[in-house]
């Protein structure tokens, strides 16, 4: 175990710690860091998209059976939802049949719209990597005022 | 430019609302207007935050989108026709809620962050680790805008109950989930019980009762005893449960920025934290993190900190320091150059010979609006319109209690006078805003509930704001009147040093808000009305900004005829006057009640007369005439007859009756309770003050005589208009001449 803080002698307060430990019969606290490092790697939303709605797709299916209820009423709602799929699955099926077909057609028009979307990117980096840099010529000298009185336009 | 934050939701105590509450108050420091909206929001917040679905921004203008887990708003930002940035408040990793529905939303979350990059000009973090996952997720464009904690709200003085003892007490801040391991903190508690047996762990937090996971947590608290799972608590309690414990402890294994850790810091409690994500670069080296969860050493580790007072002491100090390191000004600067603004308001709009152009700003505006601070705003703005460009910046409000829209908007003239008038929003429900104001006067606030508080106070005019700050450069200084009002709470840190503010300060429930600590350091001064307004200002707020003693010049008609009002209102003998508002809070119930027991004692005793608008039933009765509204001839002649003018009210930052009834040589006799009407009637030596039953008899007997009148004369003296005039002027000048 490591400490850190500016205002503490962190060697010699995990070593008091340690003599303690010891005298205590206990083993030291050696161990490698337990801390999760790193930030979150991106999450595509294209590919999420189309995971999420390939996952979510088929209307008949029920998602994990949770409640915000605790106590005996939690176990009687989850119980209850239990019983209701168990019973009325074939009814669930029939009632959303239909919306199971448009569902698919929705994800397969997303994941072919992606991949035009996703083509379309890779195109422009495309384009943008191989443009030459513009060069920008240095204006052109504006023609010498002559000093004195403009002549008047007839 | 304005800029409006959105936020999927709006809740008490919810950590994403208060970073927006607290963002609003920098942009205004930054002379950005805005509002904030939500997805959802409960409806007697709606006042502070609207629904989203009013969210109409111009083009030019910003919407700051508040980004955690998985929301509709993400991608509706994307197609707002305006300027767009993100917040980035962090996500807490799915694998915590692995097999549970909140891992699709939290994994959504993420993918809505990166599909916003392109979408956004300006992404910031409120952490290191937020910004570092910003540029991962593809935004360029990335700023660390660091929450922030106003130190004064974790004082002592801010707590309220108490916690059962322990020696020592463990505290730790979190709601009861997954990540937030607080099974850890009952490992640890464990440990610790085997050295200091009379130790106790406190969390406070909200928790989901019944649920399976929290019925374990329980069970295990319960067989190793002392542990308190107090649950969501008061701000006050929040503070006294910082105050008390002797050390903080956080297990989370995931935390986007860990506001609990700093208020800790605030509240001179050290701190222990686990270093997962952000909180070491929150800790800046200040407290202990430690990388291993070896609970017997922890155990140690606790008892060292909380019983070394040399460590303990040391610790407390580097704390500070981080503390003073995330205030808001570091979170204002950081603001200030991710949003690009360059500029202050600039001084000297125009030459310095040219007449000076002023906009006074005032919550309602008219010849016939009764109301102290509402009177003397018109009686200055007609004194220097003699000598500069005069805007008044108004609402079409007449009434003070609902701000109802009874005047027509926009431009008109009084006089010399240039008048705006800008809508106020809904109508004030005063019973739900009394019930509002029982809740809240009593106790210590955070932030956003004072905030709430003002926008249920109002008036609200969202128009009037923006019109503050788009010009800020067309005037040469901005005066404000009256501090407890929203378009000075909110509009004064808009224009910044621009601000002359006449507060009206006295000592009532909301000048203890920290939320007014704008309206009193920020301006370029305070023209106070008198010396007691001074000192209580610089009392409460240390900070306060300049501030000098003005009040207001008093000139009653040379032509007064002494016994017309008598005369036309049928009262024989002698009379005492009260002129003002009739409503709660002015002391007039006590006053009649007072009065009624000098009648009964006394055959002779006077009559008294109230004069003025307003609702309360104060029943009349033998010698108390109540009158309704008077004329300003009846007003004048009726205090120049009467045997002694009466304040009864204890808030009280100047007492215009008092400095007429003196100007008309009439003596005072006024509430004691108040420190402003004591001082006028201690400094002229032309009246008498009350304080009970007993000293309102003694009071009334002690007034008669031609000296009296003659110390009221002296006295009115020097509220004189040059000398009122003289002093704006001057102010007004030193903000033309400043670079």
């Amino acid at each position: 175990m490591k400490l850190l803080g500016k205002d503490i002698s962190a060697a010699r307060l995990m070593q008091e710690i340690q003599g303690r430990l010891a005298e205590r019969g206990l083993g030291g606290a050696e161990e490698d860091s337990d801390r999760p490092e790193g930030v979150e790697s991106r999450v595509d939303p294209l590919a999420f998209n189309l995971e999420a709605m390939a996952e979510h797709s088929d209307p008949t299916r029920a998602l994990p059976i949770e409640t915000h209820r605790g106590g005996v009423g939690g176990r009687a709602v989850v119980l209850a939802k239990r019983a209701f799929r168990a019973t009325c699955q074939m009814f669930i099926n029939e009632a959303l049949g239909r919306q199971q077909v448009f569902n698919g057609h929705v994800r397969d028009s997303y994941a072919q719209l992606s991949a035009e979307v996703k083509r379309l990117g890779a195109r422009v980096a495309e384009l943008e990597a191989t443009k030459k840099p513009r060069v920008i010529k240095p204006a052109a000298r504006a023609p010498a005022v002559k000093k004195g009185r403009a002549k008047k336009k007839k | 430019m304005e800029v409006h934050q959105l936020l999927a939701n709006f809740t008490l105590g919810d950590a994403m609302g208060q970073a927006a509450v607290g963002f609003q108050a920098l942009l205004r420091r930054l002379g950005l207007s805005g509002q904030l909206y939500a997805g959802e929001v409960a409806s007697d917040l709606r006042s502070l935050v609207k629904p989203a679905s009013q969210l109409r921004p111009a083009r030019g203008d910003l919407v700051l989108y508040h980004h955690g887990i998985a929301s509709e708003w993400a991608g509706r930002l994307m197609h707002l026709d305006c300027r767009r940035g993100v917040v980035f408040h962090n996500i807490t990793p799915a694998r915590f809620y692995a097999g549970t529905r909140l891992e699709e939303a939290l994994n959504s979350g993420r993918a809505q962050l990166a599909a916003l990059a392109d979408s956004v000009e300006l992404s910031i973090g409120v952490s290191d680790l937020n910004v570092a996952e910003l540029r991962e997720a593809g935004h360029r464009n990335v700023h660390l805008v660091p929450l922030f904690v106003e130190e004064a709200r974790f004082d002592a003085d801010q707590a309220a109950g108490g916690l059962e003892a322990g020696a020592p007490i463990v505290l730790s801040v979190s709601r009861v989930v997954a990540h937030k391991r607080v099974e850890d903190l009952l490992s640890l508690h464990a440990e610790l019980l085997r050295l200091r047996p009379a130790s106790r762990l406190v969390v406070v937090g909200g928790y989901a009762e019944g649920q399976q996971a929290f019925v374990r947590l329980q069970a295990r608290a319960a067989a190793l005893g002392r542990v308190d799972f107090l649950g969501k608590v008061s701000h006050g309690e929040l503070v006294a449960a910082y105050r008390q414990a002797d050390v903080y402890v956080s297990m989370s294994e995931h935390e986007g920025f860990g506001v609990p850790l700093i208020e800790a810091m605030a509240a001179d409690l050290p701190v222990l934290a686990f270093g997962a994500a952000a909180v070491p670069w929150t800790m800046g080296g200040a407290g202990v993190v430690f990388d291993t969860k070896h609970f017997a050493a922890l155990a140690e580790l606790v008892v060292a900190v909380t019983e070394d007072d040399a460590m303990r002491r040391k610790i407390i100090e580097g704390q500070q320091r981080r503390v003073a390191a995330l205030s808001a000004q570091a979170s204002e600067a950081a603001l200030k150059v991710a949003l690009g603004v360059h500029r202050e308001p600039s001084r000297g709009i125009g030459r310095r010979d040219t007449r000076p152009s002023v906009a006074i700003v005032v919550q309602r505006f008219g010849e016939e609006i009764t109301g102290g601070a509402e009177s003397h705003a018109r009686q200055v703005a007609l004194q220097l319109a003699a000598e500069m460009d005069v805007t008044v910046l108004t609402t079409c409000a007449t009434d003070h209690l609902t701000w109802a829209n009874t005047l027509v908007e926009g431009a008109e003239r009084d006089g010399p006078l240039r008048v705006q008038r800008f809508r106020s929003e809904a109508p004030r429900q005063m019973r739900a805003f009394n019930r509002l104001s029982d809740d809240v006067l009593s106790r210590p606030n955070d932030r956003v509930t004072e905030e709430h508080w003002i926008a249920e106070q109002g008036p609200r005019a969202p128009s009037l704001l923006r019109a503050i700050a788009e010009s800020r450069e067309a005037y040469d200084a901005f005066i404000f009147f009256t501090y407890l009002y929203a378009p000075t709470a909110w509009g004064v840190p808009l224009v910044g040093a621009k601000a002359l503010v006449v507060p009206t300060a006295h000592d009532e429930p909301p000048f203890r808000f920290e939320a007014f600590s704008d309206v009193f350091e920020r301006p370029q001064v305070l023209m106070c009305n008198t010396l007691e307004e001074q000192q209580l200002i610089q009392q409460r707020f240390p900070n306060a900004a300049r501030s000098r003693i003005v009040g207001v010049g008093i000139e009653p008609p040379e032509a007064l005829d002494r016994n017309a009002f008598a005369k036309k209102h049928g009262l024989r003998g002698p009379y005492l006057m009260y002129v003002g508002r009739q409503e709660t809070g002015k002391g007039l119930k006590e006053l009649v009640e007072h009065h009624r027991g000098l009648v009964n004692a006394f055959h002779d005793a006077p009559t008294l007369v109230l004069a003025g608008g307003g609702a309360l039933d104060l029943g009349g009765g033998e010698r108390v005439r109540v009158l309704g509204r008077i004329s300003e001839e009846d007003k004048w002649n009726g205090l120049a007859g009467a045997m002694a003018a009466v304040a009864p009210s204890r808030f009280e930052s100047l007492s215009l009756l008092a400095l007429e009834a003196f100007a008309v040589g009439t003596p005072l006799l006024a509430n004691a309770d108040s420190s402003v009407l004591a001082g006028h009637v201690a400094r002229s030596g032309a009246g008498a003050t009350w304080h009970s039953s007993e000293s309102y008899v003694e009071a009334v007997r002690a007034l008669g005589g031609a000296q009296l009148r003659d110390q009221a004369l002296k006295y009115a003296g020097a509220f004189r208009w040059p000398k009122v005039v003289a002093a704006f002027r001057e102010e007004i000048q030193r903000i033309r001449k400043a670079k």
